[in-house]
């Protein structure tokens, strides 16, 4: 236990940065998520099918793939751009942190899509018709009537897209990221405890499932409240 | 920058010299797991504090943890600890591949337990009820009523978390191990070619996801042909 002393600073950075790539990916997730639905639902047929490949391809392969695919790709693409006008450039690259929120971003984002498609799905209709009865707007019938009717359906399975998403953090760490994992790698290599030290990073990973579990509870909670019965 | 179709060529053979790795950690551990997960079931399930208490511990820990930190842990954590190596396990704990085996396992046997427990608590009161009253004994209706009911409830979760497995395979790749992840990693850091390299590797994985849920589409229609409605 005493090898961790003097590496709690550089433990609370990193898990800092895993907060915020959570809080950015999960800002991506959501949005690619809500694309993902709208051009599933939307009737149109090119979207439909790139929709359909879209969640095809990032939930049939490797988390660790696609994220070194977009880290290293982007790299050679902007070198290879950099080098038309700077031809004594040696590499470029997007920095970790947004080469890894956006992969793990598209990847929960295409399991929210078919979680959000089924969520708006489950609405009811009687509620849009009697929206559109009442002459309300499209768009305020969309963010009034669909929207909490559909986020009150998606909270459970989202939940779960909010695990994998801190979870999926830890993986950036492969492209250099510094958070908790690769704080850990860095504090054993000058103590030597790779277990006190990666339980540690256990321990921090169980912590922010256990806000999100909590919160996601607390959120369903609040979205059914109508739905409770009195004392 | 080009897409260079002979290098494609050229690895895709090399890449495929890895899928036995793949297959084998992906076999071993959803089986490994599958048995995992059926003792986790029946102590979580069997009423008693005692062994309930210590299954939901269990689950909770490994659900919500990165399965990589879990991995991480097993592999360069465990050595550190002195009654490991000396324990008659250290044959399999000191070979990259019983890690991953054993860290796979215990992965998937948590979320599988999970998505078993699920289609046991599905399963109709009343059938198990009309057992009662039939005079089958605990055990018997449990193996003869609730698990063949269960199996099918639980068919289409189950097929998503053994794709999800297949897919952890990869990070196989971290500790050394040369599956096809592995390989097209050392083919990536040698060429330099990540887009072609990677995206073939993509295409592998997906037709493996594909073949996957097919099979299991197939078994869940042939399991559930009793209650199929003539069309």
């Amino acid at each position: 236990m005493e090898a961790i002393t003097g590496w709690w600073d550089d433990f609370f950075w990193g898990s800092l940065v895993v907060v915020e790539v959570f809080v950015v990916a999960l800002f991506l997730t959501v949005a690619f998520g809500l694309i993902g639905a709208a051009a599933k639902l939307s009737g149109n047929r090119v979207a439909l099918t790139i929709a359909n490949a879209y969640t095809i391809v990032f939930r049939g392969t490797p988390e660790i793939l696609v994220l070194l695919l977009f880290y290293f790709g982007s790299a050679i693409t902007l070198t290879a751009i950099a080098q038309i006008f700077y031809p004594e450039v040696k590499f470029v690259d997007i920095p970790p942190f947004w080469a890894g929120s956006l992969a793990i971003a598209l990847i929960v984002g295409s399991y929210a899509t078919e979680t959000f498609r089924g969520a708006f799905l489950g609405v009811e209709p009687g509620q849009v018709e009697a929206a559109r009865a009442l002459g309300i707007s499209n768009l305020k019938t969309f963010i009034y009537v669909r929207i909490p009717a559909m986020w009150r359906l998606a909270l459970p399975p989202f939940g779960n897209h909010m695990l994998s998403l801190i979870k999926d953090t830890a993986l950036i760490s492969i492209i250099g990221l510094e958070e908790t994992l690769f704080v850990a790698e860095q504090a054993i290599g000058t103590t030597g405890k790779p277990f006190t030290m990666f339980i540690l990073v256990g321990v921090i990973y169980l912590g922010f499932s256990t806000i999100i579990t909590l919160s996601v509870m607390m959120l369903e909670k609040y979205a059914n409240k109508h739905l409770e019965v009195a004392p | 920058m080009s897409f260079d179709i002979a290098l494609i060529a050229d690895s895709i053979p090399k890449m495929l010299a890895g899928f036995a790795m793949t297959f084998q950690l992906w076999l071993l551990s959803a089986v490994l797991g599958l048995a995992l997960a059926v003792i986790l079931l029946i102590m979580r399930i069997s009423g008693r504090w005692y062994l309930a208490a210590p299954t939901m511990a269990y689950i909770y820990i490994f659900r919500g943890t990165p399965i990589l930190v879990q991995i991480f842990i097993i592999y360069y954590g465990l050595p550190q600890l002195e009654f490991v190596r000396e324990s008659i396990l250290w044959p399999v704990l000191r070979e990259p591949f019983g890690c991953a085996i054993i860290a796979l396992t215990l992965n998937t046997g948590a979320y599988v337990s999970e998505i078993l427990r699920g289609g046991v608590l599905g399963v109709d009161r009343g059938l198990k009820e009309a057992g009662a009253a039939l005079g089958l004994s605990v055990s018997q209706r449990f193996i003869h009523i609730t698990t063949p009911i269960a199996i099918r409830l639980c068919l289409p979760a189950y097929s998503n978390d053994v794709i999800s497995l297949m897919k952890s395979t990869a990070l196989a790749s971290t500790i050394t191990l040369l599956d096809m992840m592995g390989i097209a990693r050392t083919i990536v850091a040698e060429t330099y070619a990540p887009y072609e390299i990677f995206i073939s590797l993509m295409v592998i994985y997906l037709f493996l996801t594909w073949i996957i849920q097919r099979s299991f589409g197939w078994t869940e229609k042939r399991m559930s042909r009793h209650v199929r409605s003539e069309v």
